[in-house]
């Protein structure tokens, strides 16, 4: 297990070079000048050219890559071309944001997807199934946007029972910070749920229909014991799949609910970067979204020998 | 008798009422909806509009403008122009010290001119204040500026961010990460920034106007959708906010819970016909698409009442609304516009791409301006370009497009509306037009010193501009402020900018 883990980081170290080349390579392809965005059209042509060798930007791709290559490995990500502000520093500003608005979207899509896959299976065409499938597919249909707007709407503007935006840290005050957490991970967690629970339905389905569920049934066990205890946990392997998927891409940051709700996550930093053409920062947001993906990764490959202790984890053999 | 002791007892009760609700109460957090975050909060390196809402608070400028757009005193209490408009001298306001408690004085002064101007810095404010060839410290209280040659919107560029004065001490320490922690004179000091989440400003107690900074602390806060901008304000979760979406601006106006100020802004809209490449170096085809264009329709059917039709760069408000053709706004005319093709060689039309930025009102323009031109023949392909992008393809000198939509936020000056985007090799010439005629009535405009005499100049340079069309002057937007009925004493000037000096809070 420690040998698999070693060699599973280990090799993470390539996967991050490539990416790194790659988003480097693709944002300087991206068409408009940071210099000039940053000086403005106002700005004389001379002001511009020195911003852009301040910036280092009268200097060969490749020699800027090498130059920022070496800081990253020496933990420096650069400075935000905005306002000089430390790229690290603003990460970790934002990245509490982010995992808490991931855990609790995933938290809500895993209350509605489980217990409504389970029993759309077990109760499988039935009035139940049908409502599950039918609220599932608007699920997936409603753009996240216009659920938002209307969830902002009734719950903060007519209703009042919320508050309409914005982020207060958990160690600050935990009912605050969940409060406002409420309507954005709803809107996240619904959109989730509605995959989450179709995949637990079929795989269910297939696994309630194998002979050792129905030795199990004919042994007599409890309903709730043959679904919870032989099905459900055999029946959880392409779903955690999909759920580690899913919470690689909230940890990218969920820019449209960021943008509404004004949650100051990792999104609307990497949008804000990319619109600025902030290069340093949105090489770091990049970056760090890799990390995060590879560690989710990791964590589904052991999350599947957990649940099915025929899958080991064995490390590649040359 | 008694009836009218009754009388005179209700007034009073009546009078104290009115006393205590027009009466600054101290105290509170003000909470304002910005639409987007601000970038830099150096207002020597800041380039975005945003951060100007900002600085109207932190920093104080060495002159302001009011409601009617004229020039007051701020740091500055007075000043004489002398030497044929070549030298300003400014007395300079006693007693007023730094956040960080450097006094302020002349010498402050000339130390920021000198950081405006050092080639190295390449700050966005050099080329505003480039005829600036002296600044010499009469006395600490007395500084002198002498231009290369007169330049009458000086004063006006003194009242932006080119007139905001930093700290010579934190300036010096901090070099460009000043925008991290800025210090200026103004009624509230800088707490902190969190990036797209909120920016905290405090109340400086040791400010030159005791009265000035009534709420305890403001608190700013980006928010990029429209739509969540104002439910937020809506749900009471902001006093005040920036640039309402525009289809709401008929509801706000009637809704009880929002209370919305409207002025005349001070920018100009419109599309961009490079005269440097086909087809638009042809001038007679400028002229065509302009014909088959209707403005009122225009700004109508897209905007609605938040904006006026426009045939020039300066809006209702700014000197130079009532110069030549600036504010005839020509009728549809699908004869001249066919008339005008087959001048320019076209009877049958031609065609042309106009780059729009994303955003749906965009979509809009760009489709109404195409069907309209289709009328005579003249074909428009939209392209959809992010603004960045935009920018730096049709600004000089890459003036990579054939037509472009976008426009200008504005000045209080007509200069700043009209000179470096009309003047040969201008900043802003998008483009690149160049008619020395023009260049050196704009020249004129920037000496002459009476406001007639500049509204003379600017008719004849409108009536030259509209038959060259180097850009099609389509609508003028106004500025809006939803805000909570709490809020009180804001005053609305059309700058759009949100000066909360004076404002306080209503429980």
């Amino acid at each position: 297990m420690t040998r698999y883990l070693t060699q599973r980081l280990l090799l993470t170290i390539p996967v991050l070079f490539l990416v790194s080349i790659i988003v480097f390579t693709l944002i300087n392809l991206i068409p408009g000048d940071p210099a000039l965005l940053m000086a403005g059209g106002e700005a004389g042509q001379d002001v511009v050219e020195a911003l852009r060798k301040q910036m280092g930007l009268d200097r060969p791709l490749v020699v800027r890559y090498a130059i920022w290559l070496g800081r990253v490995v020496r933990g420096d990500l650069g400075k935000s071309v905005r306002d000089g502000r430390p790229v690290l520093d603003v990460l970790r500003l934002k990245l509490p944001v982010t995992i808490q608005l991931a855990a609790i979207s995933l938290l809500v899509s895993w209350c509605i997807a489980i217990p409504a896959g389970i029993v759309a299976a077990w109760k499988r065409r039935s009035v139940v199934d049908y409502t599950a499938t039918t609220v599932a597919l608007a699920g997936v249909s409603i753009p996240n946007f216009w659920l938002g707007i209307m969830l902002l709407y009734l719950f903060a503007v007519n209703l009042r029972w919320l508050p309409p935006s914005g982020y207060v840290e958990p160690w600050v005050n935990p009912i605050r910070s969940l409060e406002r957490m409420v309507l954005p991970a709803t809107v996240l967690g619904t959109a989730l749920a509605a995959l989450v629970m179709r995949l637990l339905r079929s795989s269910m389905l297939e696994v309630l229909g194998t002979e050792y569920v129905r030795t199990a049934q004919a042994k007599g066990l409890a309903d709730r014991r043959v679904i919870t205890r032989h099905a459900l946990r055999n029946a959880l392997i392409p779903v955690v799949t999909v759920m580690g998927l899913q919470l690689g891409g909230l940890l990218g940051g969920a820019v449209i609910t960021e943008t509404i709700f004004a949650v100051p996550g990792i999104g609307q930093l990497a949008v804000q970067s990319i619109l600025t053409r902030d290069y340093p920062m949105v090489q770091g947001v990049v970056l760090f979204s890799a990390v995060a993906i590879v560690f989710v990764n990791l964590s589904v490959d052991i999350i599947y020998s957990l649940l099915d202790p025929r899958i080991r984890l064995v490390e590649a053999r040359s | 008798m008694r009836r009218a002791f009754l009388a005179v007892a209700v007034l009073v009760v009546l009078l104290a009422g009115l006393a205590s609700a027009q009466t600054p109460r101290r105290g509170g957090i003000l909470r304002a909806g910005l639409d987007a975050d601000p970038p830099n909060m150096d207002p020597h390196q800041s380039i975005a509009a945003v951060d100007r809402q900002v600085f109207q608070n932190r920093y104080d400028k060495l002159v302001d403008v009011n409601q009617n757009l004229e020039i007051v005193p701020m740091l500055a209490t007075s000043w004489t122009i002398s030497n044929n408009g070549r030298t300003y001298t400014f007395r300079l306001r006693p007693n007023v010290v730094f956040h960080d408690g450097t006094p302020f004085n002349a010498e402050a002064v000339r130390y920021n001119f000198e950081r405006m101007l050092d080639r190295s810095f390449a700050s966005p404010r050099r080329s505003e204040i480039l005829l600036v060839e002296k600044v010499t410290v009469v006395d600490p209280q007395t500084v002198q500026i002498d231009l290369e040659k007169p330049f009458s919107p000086f004063l006006s560029v003194l009242s932006d961010r080119a007139g905001m004065m930093v700290s010579p001490t934190a300036a010096r320490r901090l070099g460009r990460d000043f925008a991290r922690e800025p210090v200026g004179t103004g009624p509230y000091r800088f707490v902190e920034k969190r990036p797209q989440e909120r920016i905290v400003l405090e109340r400086f107690d040791r400010h030159w106007d005791r009265s000035a900074g009534y709420v305890d602390r403001i608190l700013y806060r980006p928010f990029a959708d429209e739509q969540s901008r104002l439910a937020n304000l809506l749900a009471g979760e902001l006093d005040i906010i920036n640039i309402p979406p525009a289809t709401e601006v008929p509801n706000l106006k009637k809704d009880a819970r929002v209370k919305m100020l409207e002025r005349e802004g001070l920018g100009w809209q419109g599309v961009w016909l490079m005269v440097n490449g086909t087809p638009f170096n042809n001038r007679a085809l400028r002229q065509a698409l302009n014909a088959s264009i209707d403005r009122r329709t225009l700004a109508r059917v897209v905007f609605g009442e938040v904006v006026t039709p426009a045939n020039g760069p300066f809006p209702p408000g700014l000197l130079g609304h009532d110069s030549g053709p600036n504010n005839r706004i020509p009728e549809r005319n699908l004869d001249l516009a066919r008339a005008k093709l087959r001048e320019g060689g076209q009877p049958n039309g031609f065609s042309f791409t106009l780059k729009i930025v994303p955003g749906r009102q965009e979509q809009q323009v760009g489709q109404i301006i195409q069907s309209m031109a289709g009328e005579v023949g003249i074909r428009v392909n939209l392209e959809i370009v992010e603004f960045g992008t935009m920018l730096s393809q049709i600004s000089p000198p890459n003036h990579r497009f054939e037509a472009a939509r976008l426009g200008w936020s504005g000045r209080p000056d007509p200069d700043g509306n009209i000179y470096g985007f009309f003047v040969t090799g201008g900043g802003l010439n998008n483009s690149n037009y160049s008619n020395p005629r023009l260049d050196s009535l704009l020249d004129a405009a920037r000496i002459l010193t009476t406001a007639d005499l500049r509204r003379r100049a600017y008719a004849d340079i409108m009536n030259i501009l509209n038959e060259d069309l180097p850009y099609m002057f389509l609508w003028w937007p106004k500025d809006y402020k939803p805000m909570s009925p709490k809020l009180q004493g804001f005053v609305h000037v059309s700058d759009g900018m949100m000066r909360f000096r004076n404002v306080w809070l209503n429980p």
